[in-house]
């Protein structure tokens, strides 16, 4: 099988363009370049930012609202209105995958600042990290095309927002090890 | 020799003495000995090879084993700065390290495994023998680099400049050999077969001038791309090496412990919940 040129140059200049892709440096990365470390100061560590509008969005997806807008409103101007709100609601869902992506982010955070990590748990983290890309990929489609109703992405938001509150607590605890870690040290 | 190849030969030596020049300079032996190596290891070969021909001629038997034997040489060589680079930033991250390294060893034996046994079925020659091992290990180089970065990218552990610069030399180096060796192993078990063949001496004279003719194109590519790789990074050590990052500060070991498999459990719950909104 190697030694048919059709395999073997398509193989070699896919594997190469990943290669060079993750050696060109990113905008996004340009201020981490200069370190090798995962983290650099707490500013860097993940936050739910999103969660933040969470009341609010929950207010926006609520089903009564969407009954009360078909009841009184005139037909065009409630079309309108919930067109609007599912692009809230698809908005919302890529900042929801922004927070599955930082408490994804402090996980890997946590393995590489571990002096040991376990193989299954990176395994495991890599695995869902991977389907989570996928379901992702069809909710948003669904989502996009109209065809998923908004009171399953309501229930959707109420356990991220659940989520995202341990996760804070998570990162607070680990700042403090690390600053205590750290004291420690400097007293020694 | 024609005057291409004498001109490219002159070049890819003062590239050879820049390149041990500027690493010496910049004492790179002290954090990459491997690459450093790699760097003499080249110098060395170029004028190893370039005074046997000097002795025997250019297209004697004894310059054609001496440049295989330093293409061997040069790879091996290659081989390990690479697995310097691999280990190079990672190692102080221990956790980490005790996962990838395993990973890369696997990675390699397997590929070095096929190496062999992929070389182990030629036909006895040594230009088909030599061909076939090092395009198997240049995409053996290729697919460990790859691999590397992506585990680097996952965990955000960033290279610093030199170490990248080195890296996408290699990246070069390797992606050309790995194409170049491929053209030319095809070739050479395939229409110039007969050159290697006793029993097609008649053969010989027609098919010399297109065996000449494939080897200068392929060293002429070859010597290119290490020019092209060496001037990266010649580039790259044109200003002080910066001092190696301080040894990150490790967590106590229970946070993984507690945290890891917290994570992972509302990352599933997640996951879960996304596969009930897709129910119908």
């Amino acid at each position: 099988m190697m030694n048919n040129l059709d395999i073997v140059i398509p193989c070699v200049i896919a594997v190469s363009g990943i290669l060079f892709y993750l050696l060109v440096p990113r905008q996004k990365s340009q201020g981490a370049a200069t370190s090798s470390s995962p983290v650099n100061g707490n500013e860097s560590l993940p936050g739910a930012k999103h969660y933040a509008y969470f009341p609010q969005i929950r207010q926006a997806l609520s089903v009564t609202d969407a009954e009360y807008l078909m009841k009184n409103a005139p037909p065009r101007e409630a079309k309108q209105a919930l067109r609007e709100r599912r692009m809230v609601a698809w908005r919302f869902l890529e900042g929801l995958h922004e927070d599955f992506s930082n408490l994804a982010r402090l996980g890997r955070i946590i393995a590489a600042l571990s002096p040991e990590v376990s193989r299954q748990q990176e395994t495991q983290r890599l695995v869902l990290t991977l389907k989570f890309q996928m379901l992702y990929a069809l909710v948003w489609l669904r989502l996009s095309t109209g065809d998923l109703p908004l009171p399953q992405l309501e229930r959707l938001t109420g356990m991220i927002g659940r989520l995202a509150t341990r996760m804070d607590e998570a990162m607070t605890q680990i700042s403090a090890l690390s600053t205590g870690r750290i004291t420690g040290q400097l007293r020694a | 020799m024609n005057h291409l190849e004498t001109a490219l030969s002159w070049s890819i030596l003062a590239f050879e003495i820049l390149l041990c020049g500027f690493v010496f300079t910049r004492k790179v032996q002290r954090i990459l000995p491997f690459f450093a190596t790699y760097s003499c290891v080249c110098l060395s070969s170029t004028i190893g090879v370039w005074l046997t021909y000097e002795r025997f001629g250019f297209y004697s038997s004894s310059a054609y084993f001496a440049y295989w034997v330093s293409v061997l040489v040069n790879t091996t060589s290659r081989s390990l700065a690479i697995a310097e680079l691999c280990r190079f930033g990672i190692r102080t991250y221990r956790g980490i390290w005790a996962l990838v390294w395993r990973v890369l060893t696997a990675l390699s034996i397997l590929l070095l495994v096929h190496a062999g046994v992929d070389a182990w079925g030629q036909p006895d020659r040594v230009a088909i023998y030599g061909a076939t091992i090092e395009r198997d290990l240049a995409l053996a180089s290729i697919f460990i680099l790859a691999i590397l970065f992506l585990i680097r990218n996952y965990y955000g552990l960033t290279l610093e400049p030199l170490q990248k610069a080195i890296a996408t030399g290699f990246g070069v180096i390797c992606t050309i050999d790995v194409i170049g060796n491929a053209i030319l192993r095809n070739l050479y078990t395939g229409y110039l077969f007969p050159f290697f063949l006793k029993s097609q001496k008649a053969l010989w004279p027609a098919l010399r001038s297109q065996f000449v003719r494939v080897n200068d194109m392929w060293s002429m590519i070859h010597l290119l791309a290490i020019m092209f790789s060496m001037g990266i990074w010649c580039f790259a050590l044109r200003k002080p090496v910066p001092a190696p990052s301080e040894t990150p500060v490790l967590l106590p070991a229970n946070v993984y412990r507690e945290l890891s498999p917290a994570i992972n459990l509302r990352l599933a719950m997640f996951n879960d919940r996304l596969v009930e909104l897709l129910k119908p």
